[in-house]
């Protein structure tokens, strides 16, 4: 395959001679509000061109107008899929300018939280990847078991898919309900069994549609800009919880899987060895847990952003999130830069990996990436 | 937050970006580290950083300053091998916004961030192939990101009529 990119084989307004265009999405059932254009000729791809813009909101644009504790609400949407991740990174740029101390009970919470949302994220994914495979098996057992994460989320924040904004500046909105730690340990077991499941298909179903297919070798993946699980199944073993710890990461103890093929099923194996670690993590911090109460967090609309600026990066489900703020010292920030890992994955990574590729295995290129229209477009 | 190991590798590899760059570099309570470069040495100071072993073009991101007369262009790096966040910031005038592309250095990761910032706050990263609207479809408007841009006003004088009794609070 030659080095250039999709972007750079196909402009905009460009016909060829020969072969064809041919959409994939922004309305095909599986490619979410996204598409891309593809020329083929034959049953290979020969340019991609990624087709963005359908979610864009401009959400940097909108947290200039509002204060921190309204924008952490507004966080919850930077990926529907896992909006609780995007609390953190919201919440941590705000505390960072503000040097607030946060309750280490409080930093537990949201550390529980984020891989709550990390395995619940996964679980769509295996969702998606499965149905997109023509699994349907899957997808329905993946999504029934991603039920559970979502009770455990209404329970403790009141939301099942937006926390509006539980994970805030300050620490949390409120302590944990009671009965929560028995609760979660319940669904930690749940979500072992459901691993099981998954890895009796691996062999069968998975493999067969993704092993060897969308190649991403390690040099691409850094030049590409790919990260997170995308980044660790070219066989590079990063992570921002564990090389620049944030909340009470330094504390834990898990490990980082990899897998050093680059396919689409390397990427499948990397996310479900992920789920593992983040059922271990959970369970160290409920055992480490400080004990309560938490006063809950009251949100002061008059109080001002110190004037400064800060670059926090997490680690979210599909990769590296990070949020540069500015503040004048307003109680608003003056400015708000949001970067999500599917700019990156949606755009120059999958333009790449389409380049060559044959029409049937898109979909699985496609979710073998894991991509969120929303984080992409903000 | 920081081990003492992580303390003197990034202190180490700060002296020498600072040494050939001539300009200080401030190391914030959280352990990023931030430098300011003036516009014409802001592509040597980003392959300095480059071969310092900053592989990870993380984000590249624009703050507007109107009443300066300026764009601020910031450039937030990772070393996957230092484990440490630098930033590399500079200023360029707001009338003429130009700025060397850091495709070079960083490839197409680097210039889909360069794109998106064209399209939204109309900064041209000169030797970017590709600064072809992102986002939006059809926008014939100032870049909307952009300060003076007021969205609020934009969306009134636009999808609103003054005289339909149902709209005219927005003008109130």
């Amino acid at each position: 395959m030659s080095e250039v990119t999709g972007t750079e084989t196909m402009r905009e307004g460009h016909r060829a001679a020969d072969g064809f265009d041919l959409y994939f999405g922004p309305v095909h059932p599986g490619s979410g509000n996204f598409g891309v254009k593809l020329r083929v000729d034959g049953e290979r791809i020969v340019g991609a061109r990624a087709d963005p813009g359908y979610l864009h909101r401009g959400f940097e644009k909108l947290m200039e107008y509002r204060t921190p504790m309204q924008n952490a609400v507004l966080s919850d949407r930077l990926c529907i899929l896992e909006s609780l991740n995007w609390n953190l990174v919201h919440a941590e740029a705000v505390d960072r300018l503000r040097g607030t101390d946060v309750p280490e009970r409080a930093r537990y919470i949201r550390v529980i939280l984020a891989e709550l949302s990390r395995i619940q994220s996964h679980i769509i994914w295996y969702g998606v990847l499965s149905k997109a495979l023509g699994f349907d098996t899957g997808f329905k057992v993946a999504f029934g078991y991603r039920d559970y994460v979502l009770d455990v989320f209404e329970f403790v924040t009141g939301g099942r898919v937006y926390p509006a904004g539980y994970l805030c500046p300050g620490g949390v909105r409120r302590d944990l309900p009671e009965g929560a730690k028995k609760r979660i340990e319940d669904l930690l077991a749940k979500m072992e069994t459901m691993l099981r499941e998954f890895e009796a298909y691996d062999s069968k179903t998975i493999a067969a549609r993704c092993r060897g297919i969308g190649v991403l070798t390690l040099d691409d993946a850094l030049r590409l800009g790919a990260t997170g699980p995308v980044l660790r199944a070219s066989g590079l073993a990063v992570d921002v919880r564990r090389d620049a710890p944030y909340e009470v990461y330094d504390e834990l103890d898990f490990e980082i899987p990899t897998r050093q093929e680059g396919d689409a099923f390397a990427r499948s194996i990397v996310r479900q060895r992920e789920i593992e670690q983040s059922i271990r993590i959970v369970r160290q911090a409920l055992d480490r847990l400080p004990p309560g109460p938490l006063p809950p967090v009251r949100p002061k609309v008059a109080a001002k952003i110190p004037e400064g600026e800060v670059y926090v990066r997490n680690e979210i489900a599909r990769g590296e999130a990070a949020v540069y703020m500015r503040s004048v010292g307003e109680n608003r920030p003056y400015r708000c830069k949001i970067r999500g890992p599917d700019l990156l994955h949606m755009i120059p990574v999958l333009e790449h990996l389409l380049v060559g590729a044959e029409v049937a295995d898109i979909p699985a290129i496609y979710w073998s990436l894991n991509i969120c229209p929303a984080d992409m477009d903000r | 937050m920081a081990g003492e190991g992580t303390e003197r590798r990034r202190a180490e590899l700060l002296g020498r970006i600072e040494s050939s760059v001539g300009a200080e570099a401030r190391v914030a309570s959280d352990g990023t580290a931030w430098i300011s470069v003036p516009k014409e040495d802001v592509e040597s100071c980003l392959a300095v950083a480059k071969r310092e072993g900053f592989d990870h073009c993380s984000a590249i991101s624009v703050t507007d300053w109107p009443e300066e007369g300026a764009f601020e262009v910031t450039y937030h790096l990772w070393s996957y091998r230092g484990k440490v966040l630098l930033t590399v910031t500079t200023r360029i005038d707001r009338e003429e916004a130009t700025v060397a592309s850091a495709i070079p250095l960083w490839g197409p990761s680097a210039g889909i961030h360069e794109r998106e910032l064209h399209e939204l706050f109309g900064v041209t990263f000169t030797g970017n192939p590709d600064l072809a609207p992102l986002f939006l479809e059809g926008w014939d408007g100032p870049p909307p990101f952009r300060k003076d841009f007021d969205w609020r006003a934009y969306v009134r004088d636009t999808f609103y009529k003054e005289d339909d009794p149902r709209e005219r609070s927005y003008w109130d």
